[in-house]
């Protein structure tokens, strides 16, 4: 391992990072949901491309096992699912967040500043990619909000994954060079049944309520 | 350092001849991606040249702002792109200011425009004043963010500086937050251009008309002015996004053959900047109005987490 290769691994990897950072702040003003699945399948694509960078630069041949999952599952076979059920449910339109753009915007920027100074003293110990774990918290907060934010289901689907992505980008590229591959199959199988699964719910709930809204669910109490 | 007349010659003759070609060549391959054939690249030269031709109907009301704004505007947009570094590192005007005085002189023109919209008193030239003072009142920040970061990786606003820096030992190329930063610059050049998600630059009958709407009491030579003044603007915008993201393959010594090196590094910087212009105005649709603050808030986010990543890590 010669100093200038890891070095310039390590820019690549911060900068492949931030720039899934900036997908994920789009993905807070999107409103067209198969737009919405785009953005997320090039965001996983990315994060497949880290993984194969880390993999070459830091001789970890399991990672590449990893790189190939994403991009299997993450980049082709999950968006692709996604959108064949946007086509079913026959909404592709608006979706309804509680918080407009702008404030939503100052809360993610504001859950970003907190994500860097939360890493910032593990950034000294860190290894690879200057502020990768900064970028995996703040895709992690975003995500979370993105969850809260949004109504419709399928968002809130698109919005779990992409804290995935978050949790996988901090398992990549900061500690271990990936954890043991046995977990990351597990990992891995675990998100793509719970999208199917959900995909499924999705379905049931715009049958029985004519909607996607989750808070109609509310109905259910009474 | 002193002023160098050739130099600032030079770069005046090819900011006034690269302008329309530009604009030329951004409306042929967005006509060509649509499945049209579209107008030739050296069309807005002939535009140019006709405009100074015609006649000029002035209404009775306007007043010595209607007449003033055209070379105002003009002169704004050409000395804000003296003071960019386009083929040497040295712009011929840097002595006189840096970033600042870029975004002040670019605000200057705009201030101007939008005046010279409701001086005739024409009800869709105060509404386009209008709607452009609310979308710069959130694109000039964002832009001043984008650019400051890149400034403090240089220590110095100074565009020339900046540029140079970049040979330094400090300048990581392509850090995470310029990454940031140019994101949230492209947007807000998208903005100032009057491109597709914010404006649509192709019609002037349109009710959502921002831009075009400002000149719509314009005609003749004033017209050709605001046209090209127009078009210098977004040649200056989109070589500052080239050359202080990317400051690679500037004219290091003043001989012959690295001009010409860095004439054609600039030129194809541009070219695949108009790709990437033309890329986004033909995939997208034009937004609602309300909803363009929401993306230029986007750029404004992007501009403040730029920064602030730059000093918390």
């Amino acid at each position: 391992m010669n100093p200038p290769t890891s070095e310039s691994a390590a820019h690549l990897i911060t900068l492949l990072a931030s720039i899934m950072l900036v997908l994920q702040l789009l993905l807070v003003v999107q409103r067209m949901l198969v737009a919405n699945i785009r953005v997320f399948a090039t965001q996983s694509l990315l994060l497949a491309a880290i993984a194969a960078v880390v993999g070459y630069a830091y001789h970890a041949p399991h990672v590449y096992v990893v790189a190939v999952l994403t991009l299997a599952g993450k980049v082709i076979f999950l968006p692709w699912w996604l959108e064949r059920l946007v086509r079913q449910i026959k909404i592709e339109q608006e979706i309804d967040a509680f918080v407009n753009v702008p404030a939503a915007m100052l809360i993610c920027g504001a859950q970003t500043v907190l994500a860097y100074i939360v890493a910032r003293p593990i950034t000294s110990l860190e290894r690879l990619g200057n502020n990768t774990l900064a970028v995996a918290i703040a895709l992690m907060l975003i995500g979370f909000f993105l969850m809260i934010n949004r109504r419709k289901a399928i968002t809130q689907v698109l919005a779990l994954l992409t804290m995935e992505n978050g949790v996988m980008l901090a398992a990549i590229a900061l500690t271990t060079y990936g954890m043991p591959l046995v977990v990351e199959i597990g990992i891995f199988f675990d998100v793509v049944v719970a999208v199917m699964v959900l995909g499924i719910l999705v379905f049931r709930i715009r049958e029985t309520f004519a909607s996607m809204d989750v808070s109609k669910l509310n109905e259910l109490k009474w | 350092m002193n002023l160098d007349l050739p130099a600032l010659l030079a770069q005046t003759a090819l900011l006034l001849l690269m302008a329309p070609l530009l604009s030329g060549l951004i409306k042929n391959w967005k006509a060509k991606l649509q499945n049209r054939r579209g107008p030739r690249i050296w069309q807005p030269y002939f535009d140019v040249v006709k405009f100074l031709r015609k006649d000029m109907v002035i209404s009775e009301h306007a007043s010595w702002i209607f007449l003033v704004t055209p070379y105002v505007v003009f002169v704004t947009a050409l000395s804000a792109g003296l003071m960019v570094p386009m083929i040497t590192a040295h712009a011929p005007m840097s002595l006189f200011g840096g970033a600042l005085a870029l975004v002040g002189l670019l605000a200057l023109g705009r201030f101007f425009l939008a005046l010279g919209g409701l001086d005739p008193a024409s009800a869709f030239g105060g509404m386009g004043s209008s709607r452009e003072m609310t979308l710069s009142a959130i694109a000039e920040p964002a832009m001043m963010l984008a650019i400051f970061t890149v400034a403090i990786a240089a220590g110095s606003t100074n565009l020339s500086q900046i540029v140079l820096a970049s040979h330094g030992p400090h300048w990581k190329f392509l850090d995470p937050s310029h990454a940031l930063a140019f994101a949230a610059m492209f947007i807000v050049l998208l903005a100032e251009t009057g491109r597709i998600p914010v404006d649509n630059p192709a019609t002037h009958l349109e009710l959502t008309m921002i831009h075009e709407a400002m000149l719509l009491e314009y005609s003749g030579r004033y017209l050709a002015l605001i046209e090209w003044g127009a078009s210098i603007k977004q040649l200056v915008l989109m070589s500052l996004l080239a050359n202080i993201f990317f400051p690679v393959g500037l004219a290091a010594d003043a001989t012959p053959a690295a001009f010409g090196l860095g004439l054609l590094f600039l030129v194809a910087k541009l070219v695949l900047l108009a790709g990437a212009v033309v890329l986004v105005e033909t995939t997208n649709a034009k937004l609602r109005l309300f909803r363009v603050p929401d993306l230029l808030s986007v750029a404004f986010m992007l501009g403040t987490l730029a920064l602030v990543s730059t000093f918390l890590f």
